[in-house]
């Protein structure tokens, strides 16, 4: 086609050009109304019917120690100072017995025992199912860390968090499908929450407590008229470009991003404006008023992303220099359950209020547990053999706790739940078959639990 | 491929030896069995020698206890040799005077008291370690382990704890070997016993255990078959789940209790506890089993790839010169690949869409060969050109452009996945690494003909070179191994064979389409390539020795190759090394001084012993007075491996030879080669006999310019791939690519001089009905400019871009390197060079190009995608680079024209390729003065009101569709 042309034969854009209006045309809308086949967010029914919509799924990085804090073991209070030939962890040494620090009591009414380093989330148990008996294949934290959120402990692969947002899309077009909040990075770094070959548009977007939340979210074009203006400009001579080229399917989707974007603007800071809620709300949290970080920031953020649609939400507790692997003194994991006790207890509490628990499946983990063993002078090693995390709501049984490690937590008892069941279990409960949920990449379908995961049923409520 | 017959045998001969279909395997010969401490004995119908036999010795020390009971009882013959052993913890068994050839060797080991720990090496190859010895009583066949004899001795050695070995049994040839005297089991059932196998362990197998572990599995669970005796004699990944007579001992009745944390069995039930003790009761009457048919060799038989009919396959044919097919629209085509085109089209039905107008083209080719916009003038200039030859120039301007090979170079370091760093736990930086990103450059630019591209790549250090300079090039082309991916934290257990398995990966569909690595731990489930076929190629690069990068247990970078002559370097090294002594030496000599000195002079040498430590400590710091490549070079030992069972390197198989894939020919190292074959191996990619080289690269060329490929997989020409649209054609391009000399420039002008090229991108309704995805090609798919093309472009506008080639990166200094999995290397550099230059990391994605779908830096990336999300809108809206850009672009419309619809036009020119039509450049002055109104009553000073009103019209149009797309 002749340039000089351009305007001949193409349906009329009546309207003046330079006053283009940011809302959508008809003609715009409805090429875009069936939009499964051109946005790859739409929503998509799941496998099976589930009562999990949307994940919070928090990460304290470091090797959280399970006979510390979840999975109570008397035998190793009696035989401290003692040297067994399982004191597991990095290559199995041998190791002298270390006693936990902290007492054991029952929360909730349910009892489950949980130490005194999570007094408040102790009082929550009666929705929390915990999982004993953990099982990672790596004792380096990078490569569990890796896996924890992959599945792969060498390779990188798409995050658990992508592969429900490719599994599920969102709920809300105006919000990424996948947010992280990390004010730092875990090991691993990016790759925890990388879509890797998955499409980008399920890629973990990053936000980092502060000033700037999510970069580029905040309007750069000092006044906002002359922004829409500019963008409705740019609208109108992208419709008539359109028009021009068959309407393109995928010409519409960039159009509609643009309008996605400006929302974002407002929509997404609004969801990092805590300061909305109320007194009680930020009690629950142990936020100050005016507070705009720490990990009771994120999780209120949580619930907010989550109100409005979220699909996966990722909380980073502590980063690649600075969290739970305390090799020298295990007093210190004092200070990291701290705080984050609080907050997920407020959390929990929160959702169930509203009514959202039923709906978010919570869950906590780490990359694996430390050795029964004591490590440097005071502390524990790192130990991939067993450890503890937990589920809460979205169907998943509150109150029991499940699975066991031997009597001074060095190897799973019974009831092994690997790295992979976890994760096929966490897709279950999403209404996602986790054998099914594949992506053709490089020659092959690949899926988040490789060839092996099987879904733990005695957990699902 | 297919050869011919002789020529297949005559090549292939030796690789099949190890082919899973065993056909051409001889049944290996009983060599020798010696008790090592004993008498001469029988042993499974074998007669072994006594430890007085000839040609052989022991350094072990003598010792023998009949008394202790062996697990599991064995044969008398057997248990006194058992029982009586060589002891130590430094043991060699050498048997000497052994004819060169092929030979497995079976050592029997066994414990008398408590459990201890040794390793096992065969000539020098660890083939068992950590061996855990196993309570009194315990003793086991180990083994077979094949082994190359070429110099007349076997040597068994076992290291670490006091270790007590038997007997020694060695068979010659490659084929399977006996499985250990099946003593231990019941040979003739009676008829009692055959009745409780019938009634309470057939049934109990067939229910829990067949569905994983009998010939009828759908997947084989590890490797291990219960429904044959064969099967149960021979064991899978893990030693035979049956020890006759000893329950404890049995690995099948450890998985059954469900006690063991590791080994649970059945995976989704538990027996009963009836069932349990019916199992613990029939592998104490040592496992009567009635079923002898060879379930493994049956399935052996069954998934033994027939060669044949592997290659008679679309990719792996031979190359042919098609015909070029007859058209009805003889005026059409511009060259023969139009006619190609033209015919299927015509076969359809469907109209190629009319040609592109002038401007749309030149942005298309420009964008298409350099990665940038073409320049207003390069427009007029275009549009004024009204020769048939004017296209034609175009296309030699480009060409002959350095900035072509910025554009493509960048293609193939996607494909080669290029990263500046090394992909560890702490992802080391390298610093070198830049020179290969260069080499890549360079080499389109100057067309290096591709058959040499792929031999530098992989051999440039094996090639030498006309002049230094020529083989320091080479040296550096290297550095497309050496970039494999590190992996860990760790030094002495530093898993290589992941980083060979990186190199076989990558080499595999870079060069061939072939996704190799599947048949790293279990034959390709798709394609014909065997796990010896994988490990043939191991060998190779196991024979290479890679740079180290460093890693956090051990910082130092190592075994780079110096880019000067060998004895130049020894000489700089020895002369910095003498400075460094000649320093040393005077902080010693005045510490000395110091020491003896007082007062005010001894203050003063205070300061000059200070004075001369620092200066020490600088030499020290300095990097090395030459200049390294991250490259690779021969290994110090170049040899065949072992086949690692599953993968795992602890678990060695049967040697195999190094060659090439078998579905290629499977050509073989000679075996009187000592290179590691690397050059070999670039010779069999690259040989005009192997269809896949020619036809994949033809294909990626394709791809870039057309935005989709003939074939839409082009990293995967396998069963899992897509085979071509016009599969002739691509054929046609393979064989004219061969015949230019594998030049890439000549591919490029056939292809960019064809109409097909030239047509735009708007097709009529019909075609787009019948042929959605436009697989006929009758118009020119539009597609998104990628990460680099829109930033270089952006950079361009804005009057910042830097043409400059970048060199390397600004590392922070090798003396301060300290990173680790908890502080890992990670930084941007800023730069206003071309995207190419950018410092990638491999676990790291650079922000930018992680919103515009860049590059994957861990794995080869042979397309990109085009995802459209709402970040790349906020960053187009919002980013400060954006923003920048729209500031320079404004200054220059300002500066470079005086009214402001001749600034328009500059607008339009430079950004969408074109000069605005219709009401464009009304609207946009209409816009321009809303603006501007907008800004005056904001109060913006009257002076910066242009400016910004400008910079707004900037934004606005990089926010464009007709910008991001190419038509």
């Amino acid at each position: 086609m002749d340039s000089s042309s351009a305007f001949t034969g193409r349906r009329a854009v009546v309207q003046s050009l330079a006053a283009g209006s940011l809302l959508m045309p008809g003609l715009l809308s409805e090429l875009l109304a069936d939009s499964s086949a051109s946005d790859p967010l739409s929503p998509k029914q799941p496998h099976h019917p589930a009562k999990a919509k949307r994940v919070i799924f928090i990460f304290s990085n470091g090797g959280v120690s399970h006979m510390d804090t979840f999975d109570h073991k008397p035998k190793l209070f009696a035989a401290d100072g003692k040297v067994t030939g399982i004191g597991g962890g990095l290559s199995n040494q041998q190791r002298v017995l270390l006693r936990p620090l902290w007492e054991f009591r029952p929360g909730g009414k349910c009892g489950t025992l949980v130490s005194d380093l999570f007094p408040h989330l102790r009082e929550r148990m009666d929705d929390v199912c915990l999982i004993k008996s953990m099982k990672s294949d790596d004792n380096e934290h990078y490569q569990a860390t890796l896996a924890i959120h992959t599945g792969s402990f060498f390779f990188s692969r798409p995050s658990i968090g992508a592969w429900v947002s490719y599994g599920l899309g969102t709920m809300n077009g105006n919000l990424p499908s996948f947010m992280v909040l990390a004010q730092h990075l875990p090991y691993a770094g990016t790759q925890v929450f990388a879509n890797d070959f998955l499409p980008a548009y399920h890629q973990g977007v990053r936000v980092v407590p502060g000033p700037v939340p999510i970069a580029d979210l905040d309007r750069r074009t000092p006044q906002r008229e002359v922004q829409e203006m500019e963008l409705g400009l740019a609208g109108a001579l992208n419709r008539r470009h359109l028009a021009d080229r068959g309407n393109d399917q995928e010409l519409a989707a960039r159009i509609r991003t643009f309008e996605t974007a400006f929302h974002m603007q407002t929509e997404a800071r609004e969801a990092f404006e805590v300061g909305r809620e109320s007194r009680p709300t930020l009690d629950l949290y142990g936020l100050k008023e005016g507070q705009a970080d720490g990990f009771g920031w994120k999780c209120l953020v949580a619930r907010r992303l989550a109100e409005r649609g979220v699909r996966f939400i990722e909380l980073i507790d502590g980063s690649s220099s600075h969290n739970w692997d305390q090799h020298g003194n295990m007093a210190e994991h004092a200070d990291h359950a701290k705080a984050i006790d609080r907050p997920i207890a407020g959390l929990l509490q929160d959702l169930k209020q509203r009514g959202m628990l039923d709906e978010t499946l919570v869950v906590w983990t780490t990359e694996f547990g430390r050795t029964p063993g004591v490590d440097g002078d005071k502390g524990r090693g790192h130990h991939s053999a067993c450890f503890s995390s937990w589920l809460a709501g979205g169907g998943a049984k509150g109150g029991i706790s499940y699975g066991s490690t031997d009597e001074i937590g060095a190897t799973v008892a019974e009831k092994r739940v690997h790295v992979h069941d976890f994760h096929a279990t966490i897709l279950h409960l999403l209404g996602i078959d986790h054998t099914r949920l594949t992506y053709r990449h490089a020659g092959r379908d690949y899926r988040l639990t490789d060839v092996a995961g099987k879904v733990v049923q005695e957990i699902l409520a | 491929m297919r050869l011919q017959v002789g020529y297949l045998l005559l090549i292939a001969s030796p690789v099949l030896l190890c082919a899973p279909s065993g056909a051409a395997a001889e049944p290996p010969v009983f060599y020798r069995g010696i008790n090592l401490n004993g008498p001469a004995v029988v042993i499974d119908g074998q007669k072994w020698d006594g430890n007085d036999a000839a040609n052989y010795r022991c350094n072990g020390n003598s010792f023998e206890n009949q008394s202790v009971p062996l697990r599991p009882e064995t044969d008398r013959d057997r248990a006194l040799m058992i029982r009586s052993s060589r002891w130590g913890g430094q043991i060699d068994v050498d048997l000497l005077e052994v004819p060169a050839g092929e030979y497995q060797v079976c050592l029997y080991v066994w414990e008398d008291n408590d459990s201890t720990t040794f390793s096992l090496s065969v000539n020098d190859r660890q083939v068992v370690k950590k061996y855990s010895s196993g309570s009194a009583g315990t003793w086991r066949r180990l083994g077979p382990w094949p082994t190359k004899v070429t110099g007349s001795v076997i040597r068994v050695s076992a290291r670490g704890g006091d270790a007590n070995l038997s007997g020694l049994e060695v068979w010659r040839g490659s084929g399977e070997i006996p499985t250990q005297g099946d003593s231990g089991f019941v040979k003739e059932p009676t008829a009692e016993q055959l009745a409780f196998f019938e009634s309470r362990i057939r049934p109990l197998l067939a229910t829990h255990c067949y569905e994983c572990h009998s010939q009828a599995a759908k997947e084989l669970g590890g490797n291990l078959l219960l429904d044959s005796r064969p099967g149960i004699l021979k064991g899978g990944d893990t030693k035979p789940p049956i020890v006759p007579g000893d329950p404890d001992a049995s690995l099948l009745i450890k998985a059954v209790r469900k006690k063991d944390a590791e080994l649970q069995m059945p995976p989704d039930s538990k027996l009963s506890d009836t069932e349990v003790a019916d199992l613990e009761r029939w592998v104490k009457m040592r496992a009567p089993d009635p079923r002898t048919t060879d379930t493994i060799a049956a399935i052996k038989a069954k998934s033994a790839i027939n060669w044949d009919k592997a290659s008679d396959f679309w990719s792996l044919r031979p190359l042919s010169a098609p015909s070029i097919p007859p058209v009805n629209d003889g005026s059409w085509p511009s060259n023969d690949i139009d006619r190609f085109v033209l015919a299927r089209l015509e076969a359809a039905g469907i109209k190629p869409a009319a040609d592109a107008n002038k401007p749309a083209l030149l942005r298309r080719v420009t964008f298409d060969l350099i990665g940038l916009p073409p320049s207003p003038g390069e427009i007029a200039a275009f549009e004024a050109d009204k020769s048939p030859e004017a296209f034609t120039r175009v296309v030699e301007r480009l060409l002959d452009s350095p900035q072509y090979g910025e554009r493509w170079g960048r293609h193939w370091l996607d494909v080669v996945r290029y990263a500046d760093t090394a992909g560890d736990n702490s992802d080391f930086p390298i610093p070198q690494m830049y020179r290969y990103r260069n080499w890549v450059i360079a080499a389109f630019n100057r067309d290096l003909p591709y058959d040499q591209f792929v031999r530098e790549q992989l051999a440039g250090d094996l090639l030498g070179g006309d002049t230094p300079e020529q083989a320091q090039e080479r040296l550096v082309a290297t550095g497309y191994i050496a970039n494999a991916r590190r992996f860990g934290s760790r030094v002495t257990d530093y898993p290589q064979h992941l980083t060979i398995e990186d190199t076989i990966d990558n080499l595999g569909r870079t060069f061939l389409g072939t996704t190799i690595n599947c048949a790293r731990c279990h034959n390709h489930k798709f394609d014909p390539i065997t796990t010896e076929d994988y490990y043939g190629l191991y060998g190779i690069f196991h024979s290479t020795r890679y740079p180290w990068p460093g890693i956090e247990l051990e910082q130092k970078q190592r075994d780079l190759v110096p880019l000067v002559p060998t004895d130049e370097a020894q000489r700089l090294l020895e002369q910095r090394k003498r400075r460094q002594d000649e320093l040393e030496g005077k902080v010693r000599e005045l510490e000395k001084q110091r020491n003896a000195a007082q007062g005010e002079s001894r203050k003063s040498l205070e300061k000059q012993v200070a004075d001369a430590k620092q200066e020490a400590a600088r030499l020290a710091s300095e990097t090395l007075p030459f200049e390294q490549a991250y490259a690779v070079a021969e290994g110090a030992k170049r040899e065949d491996v072992a086949v690692q069972q599953k993968g795992d390197p602890a678990k060695p198989g049967p040697m195999v030879p190094r060659h090439f894939l078998t579905v290629l020919g499977g050509a073989a190292l000679p075996a009187t080669d000592q290179s590691s074959g690397r050059l070999q191996l670039a010779s069999w990619i690259v040989d005009p006999s192997n269809p896949l080289a020619a036809r994949v690269m033809a294909n990626r060329i394709w791809l870039y310019h057309f935005g989709q490929g003939l074939s839409t997989t082009p990293n995967d020409f396998g069963r899992q791939g897509k085979p071509p649209t016009h599969p002739e054609l691509l054929d046609h391009l393979a064989t004219q690519f061969i015949k230019s000399g594998w030049s890439i420039k000549a591919l490029h002008r056939q292809i960019l001089l064809s109409h097909t090229y030239r047509l735009a991108s708007s097709r009529d309704e019909a075609a787009t009905a019948q042929d959605p995805a436009n697989e006929l090609l009758s118009g020119h798919p539009r597609r998104r400019l990628d990460a680099e093309a829109l930033r270089d472009t952006l950079l361009l506008l804005g009057d910042h871009l830097d043409p400059s080639p970048g060199g390397p990166h600004p590392f922070p200094p090798q003396t301060e390197w300290k990173f680790t999995q908890h502080n890992p290397f990670k930084a941007v550099y800023d730069t206003n060079r071309r995207s190419v230059y950018l410092m990638t990391q491999r676990i790291q994605r650079h922000p930018y190009l992680a919103i515009f779908d860049g590059p994957d830096p861990a794995a080869s990336t042979p397309q990109r995608q085009a995802s459209t999300t709402p970040l790349q809108a906020l960053y187009l809206l919002n980013d400060a680079f954006v923003h920048e850009q729209a500031g320079g672009l404004a200054k220059r419309l300002l500066a470079e024209r005086d009214t402001d619809p001749a600034r328009v036009e500059l607008a339009y020119l430079l950004v969408l390729g074109r000069k605005p039509a219709g009401d464009e450049a009304s609207s946009a002055l209409e816009f321009l003065r809303g603006v501007r109104a907008k800004l005056g009553s904001a109060s913006i000073p009257p002076d910066q009101l242009d400016q910004q009103s400008w910079q707004a019209l900037a934004r606005t149009m990089f926010r464009l569709n007709e910008f991001v797309y190419i038509d």
